[in-house]
């Protein structure tokens, strides 16, 4: 599902990814994990196609990112959820317009979305708040939010970066939950995390960085 | 593209117009003072282009005559015109009748001749033509009666219609500069407001590019914005420009103190020519404007 192949990226004269080969499966699970400035962020974005390699080369589901157009890049995306740090919400939205967004870019019929985005809240816990906006929510609600937005569209792959970073240790265990439950219905899922809680007791394949080489895996 | 993404389309541009309605209204108001100094301009252009042309269908002629000029030398003056194709002499004005006639058209001003010892003003015959053709040669015609004795001058509507169509061409060349002009004022105005929204959106539309959105799927609000901006501007300017006319059409136009000048507003073709230049301005200048930033 997911390729790399001996990946380098710099940011100036900042290495964050040096000759990076990692390969991920159709439906499997995978912690991304090492210290921060390891390059965790940088691999996501590189397999979203939001940043470009300085060397190496990225195939997702057999197709070459370095080669793809962009018009194809933005029908690659609507494949892939992010979920990222900061949650990126809109704050002049409500909760279920920002979740819907993902699927009006695709264009589909207003009925299925608002069905499909009604389900969806419901899944994360938060068809009582669809009328909500993120400011009005805590934490954990928004990241539920952001978790919503990127599995509404049935993703084949799911990417989150440090999706559990601000949540207390309930939190997380709901979130992780919900990601299990993601997984289980085939979608290949990609974290990448520092919280050693979170490592400690999975069974799930875990990808050590430090300064942009894998530096082990478990 | 498909259709069902439409409605959103629509309704987006409208969120977009609502939450930046101050920086839209700015903008709608500079447009709209562009677009009537244009169309003002267009009205004058239009009108005495009408009066010109109204000029050049009746084809006429004065005869100026000498002072103390004989009753049988005018006899002949007469009879020469009215031996002329088409020819007719709707009038004969004597010195008392044209210092009358001016004197009513100055109206309050007639203090100007005031000063005057005496009539300095010739009487004349008013010739006019009512031949529909134009092959009747004037200035044939002119030369001849200038020949015949007693005639102190003759001057038919050529002679003002050669001057006025060079006024016109000047009139035509300060037009084109005017409106190119005020066109790239307007691109620049169009090109700024929505510049101002995109940057105000630019969370939005990175997320939007985020989630997959094509980047026509992300620029069509906003070319929209732009069309709405200037269909808007066009109307409003020409419903301003029509208030206007009615108000001023009420009255009667003098025009250079001596002609009732009657207004006509612009022509169907003009009206929409206006429009849809106000509409490919909004676009141009939204394409403009969505150029390049979405390198997300």
């Amino acid at each position: 599902m997911i390729q790399l192949f001996r990946l380098s990226k710099k940011f100036g004269p900042n290495i964050a990814l040096s000759d990076m080969s990692l390969r991920v499966r159709k439906g499997e699970f995978v912690f991304v994990t090492g210290p921060s400035g390891a390059g965790k962020t940088t691999l996501l974005r590189l397999i979203f196609g939001a940043e470009k390699p300085a060397s190496g080369y990225i195939l997702i589901n057999g197709i070459n990112l370095n080669r793809i157009s962009r018009s194809k890049l933005d029908l690659l995306r609507r494949k892939i959820g992010f979920i990222f740090q900061d949650f990126k919400l809109l704050p002049k939205k409500t909760v279920f317009e920002n979740v819907a967004l993902a699927l009006e870019v695709t264009g589909e019929r207003r009925t299925f979305v608002k069905k499909k985005t009604h389900q969806t809240l419901s899944l994360v816990g938060l068809a009582e708040k669809e009328k909500a906006y993120p400011l009005q929510l805590s934490g954990g609600e928004q990241q539920r939010v952001a978790i919503a937005r990127a599995i509404v569209k049935d993703p084949l792959i799911l990417l989150a970066d440090e999706p559990t970073g601000n949540l207390d240790p309930d939190l997380t265990k709901d979130i992780m939950v919900l990601f299990r439950s993601i997984h289980i219905k085939g979608t290949t899922v990609v974290v990448a995390t520092h919280s050693r809680e979170l490592l400690e007791d999975t069974a799930q394949r875990v990808v050590f960085l430090n300064r942009g080489r894998i530096a082990g895996e478990k | 593209m498909t259709l069902r993404l439409w409605p959103y389309f629509f309704r987006q541009t409208l969120i977009n117009i609502i939450n930046n309605r101050t920086v839209h209204a700015i903008g709608l108001g500079t447009m709209i003072a562009s677009l009537l100094i244009f169309g003002t301009f267009l009205i004058l252009f239009v009108n005495l282009n009408a009066w010109l042309q109204g000029w050049e269908h009746s084809l006429s002629m004065s005869v100026y005559l000498q002072d103390e000029i004989s009753e049988s030398k005018r006899g002949k003056i007469a009879s020469f015109i009215k031996d002329q194709p088409a020819a007719e002499i709707e009038r004969f004005i004597s010195k008392e009748e044209a210092l009358r006639d001016l004197r009513s058209a100055l109206g309050s001003q007639t203090g100007l001749l005031e000063g005057l010892s005496d009539n300095p003003l010739p009487a004349s015959f008013e010739v006019v033509f009512r031949a529909e053709d134009s092959e009747i040669d004037l200035q044939r015609i002119k030369k001849e009666i200038e020949n015949i004795e007693g005639v102190e001058e003759v001057q038919y509507t050529e002679d003002w219609l050669e001057r006025f169509e060079g006024l016109m061409k000047i009139v035509r060349l300060v037009g084109f500069i005017i409106g190119g002009l005020l066109c790239i004022g307007v691109l620049f105005i169009v090109t700024n407001t929505i510049k101002l929204t995109i940057y105000s959106r630019r969370d939005e539309i990175e997320i939007l590019k985020l989630v997959g959105a094509t980047d026509w799927f992300v620029k069509i609000p906003f070319l929209l914005e732009g069309m709405v901006q200037g269909i808007l501007s066009g109307i409003l300017a020409l419903l301003t420009l029509f208030s206007g006319y009615i108000l001023l059409s009420t009255k009667k136009m003098h025009f250079l103190s001596l002609a009732v000048l009657d207004l006509v507003f612009l022509p169907h073709e003009y009206v929409l020519s206006i429009l849809l230049i106000s509409v490919a301005l909004g676009l141009v200048g939204s394409l403009i404007a969505v150029g390049r930033f979405f390198d997300v």
